[in-house]
């Protein structure tokens, strides 16, 4: 009788411990709508055309925001190594006062070559609550949001000590479960219509 | 004995006049601007010190335009409700650009109120110390009533009313 009551309250704790474990691991199945804007070229790009990807990679960005510029050869630096590996990047400039112009020209100054995207009146920014640039989202092919967060730990390049989203990408490659799925860092708000 | 005594005069005279301008000069150069280094783990001491006041805490940093904006803002506030509020301000800046950055823009502004410079390796623990529902979009207030709990924390440039709105619904 004893034994049985150990048996169970054993299967118990192992079975409890074992869902955590699991549901930590897995997509936080909070999703991304999908969305259509332009980019500088006044093209239109639908997050829906990225599907077929590893990945998709969505970064909030900035022209004038000295932290969103601090990671331009990293921002650059990671989609030329993770799009050969069939992930997705997109980048969205949401702020107010930044025009498509202005993008075009900052995206040719610092040779960003991923394409930006213009979220005039922040609706998507106001959809996934992004709040800060750089932000970056991390989607699935069904827009589940597997990572949310920085780039990495430091805006000084010489700091790091973290690569958080390469570190998701990888995991996410090789099939794994994302281990640091929300992480934060210092930015500029993203600037809003009123 | 006159002419002594006028010569001193005129010394004394002299001296008062330079130990002012010196002092003058001294002060202009923000020896007045202490600027303290801090960790995740002294924001709970800042708050616990501050219990029985109302407490403002602004994070910002000189290379944040918005908070820039704001900042001649705080220093109006930290003016007219020091008797009733304790500010604080706190910068995100580098810890290399304390002198040529931090505060020299302190000095300009005349921020007589405590500040210090966020010094860690990972700023994420700090963020979620001061509210778990931060992203870290600078500029960032919290405020604090008198018995030390977070009772709003707004994000993004605010006008001198927006502040005072918040500071009003904690003092009073």
């Amino acid at each position: 009788m004893r034994l049985m009551k150990f048996i169970q309250l054993f299967t118990f704790i192992a079975v409890y411990f074992f869902s955590v474990t699991a549901c930590a691991n897995q997509p936080s199945n909070e999703k991304v709508d999908n969305f259509t804007l332009p980019d500088y070229n006044g093209s239109e790009h639908s997050l829906s055309d990225y599907r077929d990807s590893e990945a998709i990679v969505i970064m909030f960005i900035a022209t004038e925001c000295p932290v969103s510029n601090a990671y331009n050869s990293r921002m650059e630096s990671i989609y030329s190594e993770y799009s050969k590996k069939g992930v997705a990047f997109v980048g969205i400039n949401s702020n107010k006062a930044e025009s498509v112009e202005r993008i075009k020209e900052h995206a040719e100054e610092n040779g960003l070559t991923f394409t930006i995207l213009k979220d005039d009146n922040n609706v998507v920014a106001d959809e996934m609550d992004a709040s800060v640039t750089p932000e970056v989202y991390v989607v699935n092919s069904e827009f589940e949001i597997l990572y949310h967060g920085r780039i990495d730990n430091s805006r000084d390049q010489e700091d790091v000590t973290s690569e958080d989203l390469e570190i998701a990408l990888n995991e996410i490659l090789e099939g794994k479960p994302v281990s640091n799925s929300s992480t934060k860092a210092f930015g500029c708000t993203i600037k809003r219509v009123q | 004995m006159n002419f002594v005594f006028q010569k001193w005069k005129i010394n004394c005279l002299v001296a008062l006049l330079l130990a002012i301008i010196v002092c003058d000069i001294h002060s202009q150069s923000g020896s007045s601007i202490d600027v303290k280094m801090i960790k995740t783990s002294d924001l709970e001491l800042i708050v616990e010190e501050a219990k029985g006041s109302a407490l403002f805490i602004n994070v910002w940093a000189t290379w944040c335009a918005p908070c820039r904006e704001e900042f001649p803002e705080l220093v109006k506030l930290s003016e007219e409700y020091k008797s009733e509020m304790k500010f604080i301000g706190i910068s995100a800046d580098e810890v290399e650009d304390i002198d040529e950055k931090v505060i020299p823009f302190l000095e300009k502004q005349n921020a007589q109120f405590q500040n210090y410079l966020i010094k860690v390796s990972d700023p994420e623990d700090f963020i979620n110390a001061l509210n778990k529902d931060w992203s870290g979009a600078l500029p960032a207030t919290f405020i604090y009533n008198k018995a030390g709990t977070q009772v709003k924390m707004l994000i993004g440039k605010q006008s001198y009313e927006q502040f005072e709105q918040a500071i009003k619904k904690v003092i009073n």
